[in-house]
């Protein structure tokens, strides 16, 4: 095989690893939109937070299959604890329109928050967190080889991908969040109790955050700007996929990831203004997103 | 009458201190003055967007970038221009800016509004990061003389002292504010509050809500490029991460919650306890942006109407506690 197709399949499995990465943290962004209508910018935090545990509790116990286990249920664990202690806290107030502003605030506010307190507890330098040995090196296949991780990490997200799509699209559960999802007051009206399906779906989608944090820790390394750049991809993905779209966040995520593998090869710096160009396209005249249902 | 009496004292007293504050302070102290000047005028021209009409906006820095970019640029490349016109230029960079991003910022509100401006915002980062010949890029451009003035009367003001620049952006930047100020209160600045609160009815008055949001769009855009313009004279030097960087947008947003929403001077309290909690926090700069960032979400979970709130509820306490000792002292006796 010539060198140039090599190149090519290993920049798409690149680009595949980091797009599924993309679409576990905007999935939970765009499932917390879409049902309960909150932007949540931390969202993108809780990801790199989980990579911070996660390279804490390797620090401790050297193993990475625990981390992999502990760090997204810590993380759901505080994304529960934001829902519960302080976005429905300020539901109570009766701010009328202004809520939204408040809400978005005070994600703001968290993302700062956490941003600050990692930079305070482990510092800004990049962290390592070694992958086990198990993923280490390179897997012959087709001819190729592929590096073991990236091919774990593909793994790894389509099986909660099926995972997530049997639990929504085949259960109880997954209909009544679908149902909230479509209209969160007729819902109640059936006598549902929404508030705690709200809490469900902020657990989970923070814990999709912690999952693809702490399997992005040694594919990328683990520093703080590593939410930055995470909160502008699934931002793009939310607008264009569609609010609350899951078909239209994984399509935008596998696009955007191999965009971002080939952009950094054929026509680097512009991927951004092309992106954010098109998204504010799509923003102003097609609202929805281009796979989006309703507003 | 005594209310006028005390609000014209209020009125004297800042002139006065504002006046007197070269004087008495040192030169690290006017700097920060100065700064959070700047910052206050940054912030109350977002607050036009925010609290008058509704509008979240994650991309205000935009319009403070164009402001710096447009007066550092010209003051570089044209040699001899003198600097009135400078801060003009930085406004109508980010007037130039906003009148081209309206046709499509004024069709969307909300959340929606909230992800455009950021991508616009994150457009024009990676623009000039990429325009880093013309732009400096990362080290940005540094190292400029700020023009001196010609006044008629007095002469020759040269800008290089820190007192004299001082008195020259103190006097743009409150004449800013209080144009803005000025701009609510005409009726042009009902209409903002209809927007805020009800578009449609607006519509049915006869207004247009994507005209006029342009329009405050433009006016909010041309004091933060003000703004931004002397901040890069202030400075003396202008870079991406400076003005453009992930919490140049959030900052002001941040001062205008702290401060108060839903009132005109809201901001400045933001900006001036957000000054004061850095210099209380010198002695730690790490920790700074982490207190700033809890001090937020206190706000927002315990005093939504922000710090402004707490002074109104003193107020309305202080009426209430005269009224009660008027009530025992006064009244009774009348009853008696």
């Amino acid at each position: 095989m010539n060198a140039i197709a090599v190149m090519l399949i290993t920049q798409a499995v690149h680009g595949l690893a980091y797009g599924m990465l993309l679409f576990l943290v905007a999935s939970g962004f765009t499932l917390i939109f879409g049902m309960m209508g909150i932007l949540n910018i931390a969202h993108a935090s809780f990801f790199m937070l989980a990579a911070y545990v996660a390279f804490q509790i390797m620090a401790w116990s050297g193993n990475f299959w625990l981390a992999l286990l502990l760090a997204p249920l810590a993380i759901a664990f505080l994304g529960i604890l934001m829902e519960r202690v302080m976005l429905r806290r300020i539901r109570r107030f009766k701010l009328g329109k202004a809520l939204v502003l408040f809400e978005l605030m005070l994600t703001v506010g968290i993302m700062v928050c956490i941003e600050e307190a990692v930079k305070n507890i482990w510092g800004t330098d990049p962290q390592i967190i070694n992958a086990p040995d198990a993923l280490r090196g390179l897997i012959p296949c087709f001819g190729m080889t592929y590096p073991a991780y990236r091919l774990f990490i593909i793994g790894l997200a389509c099986s909660i991908l099926i995972l997530l799509s049997i639990v929504l699209f085949k259960t109880r559960l997954g209909n009544i969040v679908r149902a909230a999802v479509q209209d969160a007051e007729m819902t109640v009206a059936l006598g549902i109790n929404v508030p705690l399906v709200f809490t469900f779906v902020f657990g989970l989608g923070t814990w999709l955050a912690g999952v693809a944090g702490v399997a992005a820790g040694p594919l990328l390394t683990v520093f703080p700007g590593l939410a930055n750049q995470m909160l502008l991809d699934s931002f793009i993905v939310v607008a264009l996929g569609g609010f609350g779209s899951l078909m239209g966040a994984f399509i935008i995520s596998m696009f955007l990831g191999e965009l971002t593998a080939f952009g950094v090869q054929f026509f680097p710096g512009y991927s951004t203004i092309i992106l954010f160009g098109f998204m504010a396209f799509v923003l102003t005249f097609r609202p929805l997103g281009l796979f989006g249902e309703r507003e | 009458m005594k209310r006028q009496f005390g609000k014209w004292c209020a009125w004297a007293m800042i002139l006065g201190g504002l006046y007197m504050a070269p004087r008495v302070l040192g030169v690290f102290e006017l700097n920060v003055l100065l700064g959070t000047a700047i910052f206050a005028l940054f912030s109350l021209s977002l607050n036009l967007l925010l609290s008058f009409t509704g509008l979240l906006s994650f991309g205000h820095a935009m319009f403070f970038a164009a402001g710096a970019y447009g007066t550092v640029l010209v003051l570089t490349r044209l040699s001899g221009f003198p600097l009135l016109p400078l801060i003009g230029i930085g406004a109508a960079a980010a007037i130039g800016l906003a009148l081209l991003l309206s046709p499509l910022l004024v069709r969307v509100s909300g959340h929606a509004f909230a992800m455009l401006t950021m991508a616009f915002s994150q457009i024009m980062y990676a623009t000039v990061m990429k325009l880093s010949h013309i732009t400096g890029g990362n080290d940005g451009i540094s190292g400029f003389a700020i023009p001196s003035v010609s006044i008629p009367v007095v002469g020759v003001v040269d800008m290089a002292l820190e007192q004299n620049f001082y008195y020259f952006a103190i006097s743009i930047l409150g004449l800013s504010a209080w144009v803005m100020w000025f701009f609510t209160r005409t009726p042009f600045g009902s209409i903002m509050v209809g927007i805020r609160d009800n578009p449609e009815r607006v519509t049915y008055l006869g207004f247009s809500v994507p005209l006029s949001k342009a329009i405050i769009l433009c006016v909010s855009a041309g004091f933060a490029g003000v703004a931004g313009s002397i901040y890069a004279l202030f400075q003396n030097m202008v870079s991406v991460d400076g003005v453009l960087g992930p919490l140049s947008s959030f900052s002001p947003l941040i001062n205008c919650f702290i401060g108060g929403l839903g009132t005109f001077i809201g901001p400045i309290f933001g900006t001036g306890i957000g000054t004061i909690l850095l210099e209380l926090m010198s002695a730690h700069p790490e920790q700074a942006q982490l207190v700033f960032s809890l001090v937020l979400i206190a706000i927002v979970l315990f005093l939504p109407g922000g710090v402004i709130m707490l002074y109104w509820k003193a107020n309305t306490r202080w009426m209430a506690v005269r009224q009660n000792i008027q009530n025992r002292f006064f009244k009774r006796r009348i009853y008696e």
